[in-house]
């Protein structure tokens, strides 16, 4: 694979130095990226939305199904906007939409889209091929799936809480795009 | 019963003055605010983010490799504030387990893989196992014993639950020695 690293990180993004970028990743406005989160574009570019949260040891992997792994057109993995993907999530979802939680140790498989307002509780895997319906809440032991009445709550508090706390103690990548 | 000697390099551990043996591969973020009181291992790849909040560790705890310390943060009308989090004396935490609680007692066993949801109070004395986890909030009384996704009281921890992690805890540093170059 090429280990060219191309990251575009757009204005008002805090990524941490120490978070690691791998492949073709672009960065939306106000996204947080902790210390030691891992994105890796190994199969094709990522772009993250705005003011996404992605917490330490979490994985987001863009990684082709074996069955298309023979397709020329790569697609683009998009992800929208305020997810938020708590420390120690794998996601290689092959879409994700806005308004996501991604709990701690839960594991999202490539054949997965991932629409709005959806929470993957701690340590729930999901690999089946399916499209996730808008505010489903996958839960328990055995990842039970049920219907939220309306979408979890927006994390912007402690958004903002991260963006004055984290440039004091981390070296930040310098924006490289204006938005 | 002896345990056996662990033995690491000792290029990759730095040892403080009070005995605090921490490899040079874990992420300190903010190490001004982290507190190691004596005698703690730190393996390799774990991380303690002391940039949150305050974290305080008793004596003889031992933190595994890749576990994460992580102080919670509360919801208020203005903002988020982040807790300090503290643990007491003779505390082991698994391989890959992620740590949001408030408080950890003292003689906690704390697993692998576990998730301990943010606010949680785990008491002393108490027994998490593999793989458990604990939803935010959850209060765990002294010498229970818990388990499952999310976690549940499944048992009682030994009345002697104090001694053996004392033990544990002590000869797990005592053995924990570094290689001798030959």
């Amino acid at each position: 694979m090429t280990s060219r690293n191309n990251i575009k990180i757009i204005a008002g993004a805090i990524v941490c130095h120490e978070a690691k970028l791998r492949g073709d990743v672009t960065i939306g406005a106000g996204t947080i990226m902790h210390p030691c989160a891992f994105v890796n574009a190994e199969a094709g570019p990522i772009i993250i939305g705005e003011k996404c949260l992605v917490e330490e040891q979490s994985k987001i992997t863009h990684r082709v199904p074996f069955d298309r792994v023979e397709q020329k057109n790569v697609p683009v993995l998009i992800i929208g906007s305020n997810n938020v993907f708590e420390v120690g999530c794998n996601v290689e979802a092959c879409r994700i939409g806005d308004n996501n939680i991604f709990e701690s140790k839960c594991f999202v498989g490539n054949k997965v889209t991932v629409t709005n307002g959806c929470i993957i509780g701690a340590g729930c895997y999901i690999t089946e091929e399916q499209v996730l319906p808008e505010n489903t809440i996958i839960y328990g032991e055995n990842c039970l799936q049920r219907e939220a009445l309306c979408g979890p709550g927006q994390q912007t508090l402690q958004m903002d809480t991260l963006s004055k706390m984290l440039p004091n103690y981390h070296r930040i990548r310098k924006p490289n795009l204006k938005s | 019963m002896e345990m056996r000697d662990v033995t690491y390099n000792k290029n990759d551990y730095v040892e403080t003055a009070s005995g605090n043996k921490v490899s040079k591969q874990t992420v300190l973020c903010g190490s001004q605010n982290i507190v190691l009181q004596g005698r703690v291992i730190v393996q390799p790849e774990a991380i303690i983010r002391g940039d949150l909040a305050n974290v305080k560790t008793g004596r003889y705890c031992i933190i595994s490799k890749e576990a994460v310390i992580r102080p919670p943060y509360k919801k208020f009308s203005k903002g988020v504030a982040f807790f300090p989090l503290t643990m007491g004396d003779n505390v082991y935490v698994g391989e890959k387990s992620i740590i949001n609680a408030a408080v950890v007692g003292s003689y906690v066993y704390i697993g692998k893989n576990c998730v301990i949801g943010r606010r949680c109070i785990l008491k002393d004395c108490c027994i998490i196992e593999d793989n458990t986890i604990l939803a935010p909030e959850t209060v765990v009384p002294p010498f229970t014993r818990y388990s499952g996704n999310p976690g549940v009281q499944i048992g009682q921890a030994p009345e002697c639950q104090m001694d053996f992690m004392v033990d544990f805890t002590r000869s797990y540093y005592q053995h924990f020695v570094p290689a001798k170059l030959i």
